[in-house]
């Protein structure tokens, strides 16, 4: 006969696994919508007009979403100049580092030359050093030389291999790769070069495309560099113009213009996050497990 | 000239210097191989070696050891461009670590946001990981929705977007408190308390800061807020640090994946033998996952100190430079303002040093606080 307290629980093994599975759900919601939310207002106020932006009574979605805001940034020379900029400078800093972070990777990895872990120790204590230990002197450097007020540098430093992480990533990735693969080539004649280009960069294009990403990312999004270095209106970069979007003399703020432009200027990170997501997320896990 | 040809082409220069200068680091290497006698595949390999490093090594030697000795050298300095630097000795460092009021508040905020921000960061990056570890269907999306705001957080963009949504207000994050509190209405003296607690800390922390309580005693004259007194977020140098905390808790993803990571490296037969020996749920999670798990909170607390002491944007974007009261100046964004703004180069380099130390101190801390409490399964040989 059962004792009373060691009876069959009130609902079945199945059906509590189904309520918990519930909350979990709902709490995974509830997160997803902590994430999201900034980012629905900032599209909901970029359709706004401006009395519904800026009267006290919350619109949570325009009545009739206006694209205004949207028309007179995408016509606006300036604004096209803008994003001009940003791209520019993206695009040039990502490639010459890429390709520059690829190389230096592949001698970390696949060749063997005396003083390399005296190198690879030095690279790796450079994550230590913050920032603005380089930012200071490095200013003083590039006024001397006449760099500042232009473009070069935010974007030429990175020519050197600018970021250790990277070069990390990148060269455990490249340690995983058969070595039979350069030691035949080798045999067969090949230079390093043509090894490089020709068979290890192919076979890392994952990893390549992750760095990429975050390059691209740390770039478009790149602040304080361009503050200091950036004299000219019309050579400013997004990150620049829209921190100084908001006039504090002003009791309202064009906030669907505003909020209009933030929004084109998070959609390459967005479409970029997208389609690449499955491999950032792969690495970032990495890094920890490796740290 | 137009600025950006201007600068291609000097990135075109760039790279031929940098392919020329490989070139003679490498031969130089292998002159060095040759001369000690070393066989033909050695020095090849030797010149091969160098020619790919190269361009971090000479990158090393321009943008890094030339500018941190320079920096050194300056930060005994008085430096303002374009006038020489003067020597002065000791003088910078002896006036930010004594009477360089700014400079305190500064330590002081990033030691805040660092105590009560970087806490809250594990704790939400955790609770998340372990939502997603149930591994239900859909948990794909749910890790794309959490980390996508690290990939936004720091674009001046979002954190004008996040000026909006905290606008005290007519701010959408205010509203939905309300809106919630309207359906649960036990959560109003709940949050009214939070309120509190939040206001006594920080008058309390502020007090501290500048010696100066009357903000403190007006704030536990004022006693319970009323239930309409709502957050005014970075309007108020009382919740202008809460809410930069807020935003941080809001770009957990990254620390999110590494614990998911950890989470799915615990051996599945120590919860078997845990629920063998009738342990419960809590002990499962603090005698098995907590410790199993402690090398990857122990890497994001190390990131996260070293990423909490360089907050700069939130501060020049959110708070409208380092407002209200320099409730909101940290470390990064004074150095950044007395160097750049104020163009004392001598005086922002000792505060980099002092940066830099900082770091390298707590950073040596971590590792060896990490013996007590970070479990490694596999121990090197």
């Amino acid at each position: 006969m059962r004792k009373p307290n060691r009876r069959e629980p009130f609902l079945s093994r199945k059906v509590r696994q189904a309520f918990s599975n519930g909350i979990v759900y709902l709490l995974l919601l509830a997160g997803s919508g902590f994430m999201l939310f900034p980012l629905f207002w900032m599209l909901s106020t970029s359709l706004k007009t401006m009395e519904e932006a800026n009267s006290p009574r919350i619109t949570w979605w325009p009545a009739q979403p206006q694209l205004d805001a949207y028309r007179q940034v995408l016509t606006d020379s300036r604004w096209l100049l803008y994003f001009s900029n940003s791209a520019f400078v993206t695009t040039l800093a990502v490639l010459g580092t890429l390709v520059s972070v690829a190389a230096v990777a592949y001698a970390f990895s696949r060749i063997q030359w005396p003083g390399r872990n005296i190198v690879f120790f030095l690279m790796l204590s450079t994550l230590m050093l913050p920032y603005q230990t380089t930012l200071v002197p490095q200013y003083v450097m590039f006024n001397k030389i006449g760099w500042v007020g232009t473009y070069n540098p935010i974007i030429i430093p990175g020519f050197f291999a600018g970021g250790a992480l990277y070069i990390f990533l990148l060269r455990q990735f490249m340690l995983g790769l058969p070595k039979e693969l350069d030691e035949a080539a080798l045999i067969d004649g090949a230079s390093h070069f043509q090894i490089w280009w020709h068979i290890i960069l192919p076979l890392c294009k994952p990893a390549l495309a992750t760095i990429a990403v975050f390059l691209f990312v740390g770039n478009w999004n790149s602040l304080q560099a361009p503050l200091i270095y950036l004299q000219r209106t019309n050579m400013y970069t997004l990150p620049v113009v829209i921190a100084n979007l908001i006039n504090p003399q002003v009791r309202v703020q064009p906030w669907p213009l505003i909020m209009a432009a933030s929004a084109l200027t998070m959609i390459p990170l967005v479409i970029v996050f997208f389609f690449t997501q499955r491999y950032i997320l792969e690495s970032v896990a990495l890094t920890g497990t490796k740290g | 000239m137009n600025p950006k040809l201007y600068t291609f082409l000097w990135a075109v220069a760039t790279v031929i210097f940098i392919i020329l200068s490989s070139l003679a680091v490498a031969s130089v290497a292998k002159l060095i191989a040759r001369w000690r006698g070393k066989n033909q595949l050695y020095q090849s390999r030797t010149f091969a070696g160098y020619f790919f490093a190269s361009p971090w090594i000479v990158g090393y030697i321009i943008f890094v050891i030339g500018p941190t000795l320079a920096s050194l050298y300056w930060s005994f300095t008085r430096f303002k461009l374009p006038e020489p630097p003067v020597w002065v000795g000791l003088q910078n460092y002896i006036q930010l670590l004594t009477t360089d009021d700014q400079f305190r508040v500064s330590i002081l905020n990033s030691i805040y946001v660092t105590l009560f921000g970087l806490p809250l960061q594990l704790a939400t990056a955790l609770v998340l990981a372990l939502l997603l570890y149930r591994r239900l269907p859909g948990e794909q999306v749910f890790r794309m929705i959490y980390y996508l705001p690290v990939m936004l957080a720091a674009n001046s963009a979002m954190l004008i977007t996040w000026r909006l949504v905290l606008n005290p207000n007519n701010g959408i994050l205010n509203t939905l408190i309300r809106m919630v509190e309207s359906v649960f209405p036990f959560l109003v003296p709940v949050r009214q308390v939070v309120v509190w607690f939040t206001e006594l800390t920080n008058a309390a922390f502020l007090g501290l800061q500048r010696g100066d309580f009357n903000l403190l005693q007006q704030t536990v004259a004022r006693g319970l807020p009323g239930p309409d007194v709502m957050p005014l977020w970075h309007q108020s140098q009382l919740w202008s640090k809460p809410a930069i905390i807020f935003i941080g808790v809001w770009s957990c993803g990254a620390m999110m994946m590494i614990y998911l990571a950890a989470l799915c490296s615990v051996p599945t037969h120590l919860y078997e033998a845990a629920l063998v020996d009738g342990a419960n749920g809590w002990q499962r999670f603090w005698r098995i996952t907590f410790p199993m798990i402690s090398p990857a909170t122990f890497y994001n607390l190390v990131v996260g100190i070293i990423a909490t002491l360089q907050i700069f944007e939130q501060s020049y974007v959110l708070t409208d430079n380092g407002g209200p009261a320099q409730s909101t100046y940290f470390v990064a964004y004074y150095l950044w303002r007395s160097t750049f703004r104020f163009n004392k180069i001598g005086y922002g380099a000792a505060m980099s040093w002092i940066l830099l130390v900082l770091i390298l101190v707590l950073t040596l801390i971590q590792f060896r606080l990490a013996n007590r409490w970070v479990y490694y399964e596999y121990e090197e040989a």
